[in-house]
């Protein structure tokens, strides 16, 4: 889980010893030497809604055209910028925000699209890419004691060739008790911290004086393993003692408490926390369907995106929200909508972008990108923007094979103008 | 010989020096001259002890570690045969099909969740357990056309799709150690290997389709007469182009009488009749009755309206499928013809490397799957010579493995702990000293578990009762009153623990939270059935966490659906939590993301060329540390032996101190651990608690991970 521990660059050794050259801080050198590569975020926030979430009625209405469905747009803080009324919340944060609105995707299939916006490569017979999260796991030092990568509520992108280390934590269900984070029931502290200096010495009589570094290893992750299970962090994970008041203001449900956890992970370091929610796939009653989550979703975001401002994490945590496809601007026999993959929308805010504008735009109906096209490899390289990372750095696959972080790809520039 | 430790101790030496030197084998003479020739110098470790070499037997051939009983029955056999007999023994373990078939799953490929991957799986034990030819194994895998599921074997290059590209890399790579997969592209770096090399052998997967029916998703292979395999590859080539003719680019020897082991290999094969093949394609009724079911259970939940029988009829008679499911694929017998020859020397030769760096931990060629000019055999002598037997013995791969355990080699001593790094390794890559190696993580499962007692109950029945209290929503039926409880929609604070519980029919005693531990068992027999066709597994697989997540999310979304009115309950389960696991040898494979397995280092099997992810992680220690199965194993149960030596009027504690040291290490503590143990347990609240805590240390320390 330490990942970038692990694997540090020389890059970031050098940024973290705070070394510096001719009286120039590194890190202001190592700014400069990476040419645009300005780095402002150190933490994402991904909600990743599983099966599709149409666009035209979230963050690209298109209010009088045969294709507006049932929900009317409505004006944001932004100047201009409208969104569907299911989001009255987020529509108060929009300042902070930005939509992008002409990602031109090319997978119509969940399986091979969702690997596409969770890794930027397609799918490949042998090979598995890491997700985002892992990358920025790789490429960013750890900060705090907790994990750099966590995933709440389910699916998260397998780390590939970055290795187990870059794998993401799992939190099943938000403020509920991890069962590994503690000694088992019924062994109290004082038994369990004995346990463990035992442990020590045995491993310490076993490795003997020249340390095979396999077993050094093992006392590493022990001694992580350890860090963590005392880590006052973790309080970050107990959300018993956040008062009510804040849980509602969230909603009191596992997508509210995992952006009010994604907040407080944050909070204590963690460099990239993927929030999980499904149920977008709505070939059929679509209309019920978006209401509903637009109830979940938009107190969980807007108090999210509000939350951090207030903190002033906002400018430092990158919160973007992601589907792998849109919906069929045209409503079929059963009220739903099907696939889309020709043109779809994401929201994101903060991360150093400026906040109250639209990328790019669809088609009047919504059916194709109209202007500024934004590939998916464009969202990756971007998000890698907004933290420093090079997203044409290349990583050795086991096979020796040079890969890059992000399959080509150029930087929204744009958003952060 | 005491060159390189005389720095140990005279004690050490003497020790090491005891333990019985076995007589070298055939093996071993080739590679100590094979040593010499290279100049080195170095004498080799000493065997290992009898005990540690039976930790280590066991581990490899079955999967876990001996009981005591199996220690005792060991020691109780003449010391000059007890080697050789606990091979015989384990061999012949239905444990020993198990594990061997893991190596195969990771050698292949293989993934339960694949199209036809749990039939292929059970295909492979199969094959082990009738001992089927190594190279005629292949050759099937190779050939194969037909349903997924229906002709077991066709599932390996569905595992694929069948792609032509991903097939010539995995044949080149899997089956001859070669990478070939980077001149798809460019002409490999560095090697011989050429773009014309790689499409080449594309070529002979240049004509088999993976097809899949859209409505009612059987899938299957066949062959067509036009090829997708072009030359040039590029689309916007200014040559036009054509079709790429199949050319096999690895060396074939000629056979002029020179090479012997080809001799021997037609003489043992020559007085058997050729077996006659039955034909394994599949009729159209049988696609029709799976059709059908298929077709009922989509419009069932999509209700289009359909007549499935009428649909999946025409959609099948389309496609003249009686036919091309016979088709043979001309290309890839005559490929698995080429792959398989005794005259292509990379065919063995890559499988004993797999397997010597499987049993010894370290292949003469590593990495195991980049055979080539630049990267030799650090001993080509010895591995062409164990080759050269495969080979001749038929390709057995039971001869290998016992041939393999059998050496001086796999026998060494590890080197002490205080050799110096570039020593040791010197050792290792000579094999005159063992590489310390990590269990597989099946290995560790079932070891823990074996060592824990906890393959049968030791607490009496309810001892260890447990009262829940859950608040459950259930759907009133149409008359108001509750439905069944058999599907209780979840409600309040704790979804995932009754999730977790509910997650497989065949877990017992699961607890809340901890399925990612748990090990469901999938029957290889059962899996196909008399016809030999794969019969659903789905059932019988431990739930994701993510997928408790999703499971207990559209659980959620059914309880807030409007129209559906509910009956609160508050209702008490009263389960008997005692602790009882299964083997991890046969539960789905790979087992899901999170598992203990996939933890410590089972791979996903979708690369080419993932190797077990031997490294330490966080993951891992916080499982061992503070997970149910190392807690299960450490608890003393009343029915275990060493509880009647903790309890009663006269407890022998240094006694359960040994035991515990046998059952769990293998081995006897020193005196001077045994003193350390005896604190231990006397300064817990009570001798029970205190032997947990010391059964929990050893489970948990790097001696039990690392093989002796």
């Amino acid at each position: 889980m330490a990942c970038a521990g692990y694997f540090a660059t020389r890059r970031a050794m050098l940024a973290a010893t705070g070394a510096s050259i001719l009286g120039m801080p590194v890190r202001h050198l190592l700014a400069n030497a990476g040419k645009d590569h300005v780095q402002k975020a150190e933490h994402v926030i991904l909600f990743w809604n599983g099966g599709g979430m149409t666009h035209l009625d979230t963050w690209d209405p298109k209010p009088g055209r045969p294709t507006q469905g049932e929900f009317q747009p409505i004006k944001t803080s932004a100047p201009g910028v409208e969104i569907s009324e299911i989001f009255p919340q987020v529509a108060k944060q929009m300042h902070h925000a930005a939509i992008v609105r002409s990602i031109a995707g090319t997978q119509g299939d969940h399986g091979r699209a969702t690997y596409q916006l969770q890794t930027s490569y397609l799918p490949g017979p042998n090979l598995i890419h890491p997700g985002l999260g892992s990358v920025v796991a790789h490429e960013v030092p750890n900060m705090g004691d907790l994990p750099a990568y966590i995933s709440i509520s389910g699916f998260a992108p397998r780390a590939g060739y970055l290795g187990q280390k870059c794998e993401a934590y799992y939190v099943g269900n938000p403020g509920e008790k991890d069962p590994y984070l503690a000694f088992p029931e019924g062994i109290a502290e004082v038994r369990g911290n004995r346990r463990l200096e035992v442990l020590e010495r045995f491993n310490t009589r076993f490795a003997g004086t020249k340390q095979d570094p396999r077993l050094s290893d093992t006392k590493t992750s022990i001694d992580d393993a350890v860090r963590l299970m005392r880590s006052p962090a973790l309080e970050a994970f107990e959300l018993a003692k956040v008062d009510q008041a804040t849980i509602d203001r969230y909603g009191d449900n596992p997508f509210g408490r995992g952006a009010l956890l994604a907040k407080r992970l944050v909070d204590k370091g963690v460099r990239f926390v993927q929030i999980n929610r499904g149920g977008f796939d709505t070939h059929t009653g679509n209309f019920p369907a978006m209401r509903a989550h637009g109830e979940v979703m938009d107190p969980a975001l807007a108090s999210l995106v509000a939350d951090l401002a207030a903190d002033g994490m906002l400018e430092k945590t990158l919160v973007i929200m992601l589907s792998e496809f849109g919906r069929t601007p045209n409503v079929n026999a059963n009220a739903g909508r099907d696939h889309h993959a020709a043109v779809f929308s994401c929201f994101m805010a903060g991360g150093g972008l400026r906040g109250g504008q639209v990328i790019g735009s669809s088609d009047k109906d919504g059916y194709e990108p109209h202007d500024r096209p934004v590939k998916v490899p464009d969202l990756h390289a971007t998000v890698c923007h907004a933290l420093g990372i090079d997203p044409a750095k290349e990583v050795m696959t086991p096979l020796q094979r040079a890969m890059k972080l992000v399959d080509g790809g150029e930087t929204v520039k744009e958003l952060f103008a | 010989m005491l060159r390189y430790w005389f720095g140990l101790g005279l004690a050490t030496v003497l020790a090491l020096s005891a333990s019985p030197v076995t007589r070298a084998s055939e093996v071993d003479l080739v590679l100590n001259e094979e040593n010499a020739r290279q100049g080195v110098k170095q004498a080799p470790l000493p065997s290992a002890s009898d005990l540690a070499f039976l930790r280590r037997i066991y581990v490899d051939l079955i999967a876990r570690i001996p009981s005591e009983a199996e220690i005792r029955e060991f020691e109780a056999w003449p010391a000059e045969t007890r080697r050789d007999k606990i091979i015989d023994k384990l061999m012949a373990d239905p444990r020993f099909l198990e594990r061997w078939t893991v190596f195969f799953e990771d050698m292949l490929r293989l993934r339960t969740n694949a199209t036809g991957g749990a039939a292929l799986i059970s295909f492979v034990h199969k094959a082990l357990s009738e001992n089927m030819p190594y190279d005629e194994l292949a050759r099937r895998l190779l050939v194969a056309n037909g349903k997924a599921g229906r002709t077991p074997e066709v599932g390996f290059i569905l595992g694929d799709d069948a792609d032509p590209m991903a097939m010539a890399s995995v044949t080149a790579q899997v089956f001859l150690g070669t990478r070939i997969g980077c001149a798809q592209c460019h002409d490999h770096p560095f090697d011989v290997w050429k773009r014309q090399d790689f499409y080449g052998m594309a070529a002979y997967f240049g004509k088999t389709r993976r097809v899949e029916s859209q409505l009612t998703r059987v899938v299957y292979t066949t062959e067509v007469d036009q090829s997708t395999v072009m030359w040039p590859p590029d689309e916007n080539a200014s040559e036009p182009r054509k079709p790429m003719a199949p050319r096999f680019p690895f060396p074939i020897e000629e056979d002029n009488g020179s090479l012997r082991f080809l001799g021997r290999l037609a003489q043992l094969r020559a007085p058997k009749e050729t077996k006659v093949v039955k034909n394994p394609a599949a009729s159209v009724d049988d696609l029709l009755a799976d059709a059908d079911t298929k077709v009922k259970t989509r419009v069932g939940l999509g209700g289009n309206g359909l007549d499935p029988q009428a649909e999946a009829k025409k959609d099948i008679r389309k496609i003249d499928i009686q036919a091309s499911l016979q088709s043979q694929s001309e290309l890839r017998n005559k490929l698995a013809e080429l792959v398989t020859s005794p005259r292509n020397r990379y065919f063995a030769r890559n499988l004993v490397n797999r397997m010597w760096k499987e049993l010894i931990g370290r292949g003469f060629v590593e990495p195991i799957d980049d055979f080539r000019k630049d990267n030799p055999a650090s001993h080509p002598v010895t591995l062409d010579y164990l080759s050269e037997e495969f080979v001749a013995n038929g390709y057995d791969l039971r001869f290998l493995i016992k041939t393999i355990v059998r050496t001086d080699v796999y026998r060494r001593h590890r080197a002490p702990s205080d050799t110096e790094d570039a020593v040791r390794q010197e050792l290792e890559v000579a094999f005159l000293a063992t590489p310390m190696r990590r269990m597989i993580s099946e290995s560790l499962y079932d070891s823990i578990v074996t060592a824990g007692h906890l393959f049968e109950f030791k607490h009496p029945a309810g001892a260890n009762e447990v009262v829940t209290y859950e608040k459950i929503r259930v759907p009133k039926t149409v008359d108001g009153k509750p439905a069944k409880l058999s599907t209780p929609m979840l409600f309040g604070g704790r979804p995932m623990a009754g999730m977790a519980g509910m997650a497989g029919a065949g877990m017992a005693g699961s607890t809340p939270g901890y399925a990612l531990e748990d090990a469901i068992e999938l029957d290889f027999t059962k899996v196909l059935d008399e016809e030999g066709e794969e019969v659903a597994v789905e059932q019988m697989r431990v739930m994701s966490r993510e997928e408790l997540e999703a499971e207990r999310m559209m659980k959620e979304r059914m309880a807030r659906g409007e129209g559906v009115e509910y009956v609160e309950k508050t209702i008490k389960r009263v389960a008997d939590a005692n602790p009882k696991f299964n083997t991890s040898l046969k539960m789905e494979s790979p087992a899901p993301q999170g598992h203990f397995l996939r933890v410590f280092g089972q791979p996903t099997r979708q690369d080419l060329g993932e190797a077990r992810d031997e490294s330490a992680t966080m993951r891992q220690a916080l499982m061992m540390l503070n997970g149910r199965l190392t807690h299960e194993a450490s608890r003393v149960g009343p029915l275990e032996p060493v509880a009647s030596l903790l309890q009663g009027e006269r407890p022998d504690v240094p006694g359960a101190i040994k035991l515990a040291y046998r059952e769990i290490m293998t081995r006897e503590p020193s005196a001077a651990e045994l003193s350390e143990a005896r604190e231990i347990v006397a300064g817990a609240a009570s001798p029970m608690e205190g032997m947990a805590d010391l059964r929990w240390v050893l489970l948990n320390c790097n001696e039990f991970r690392f093989l002796p």
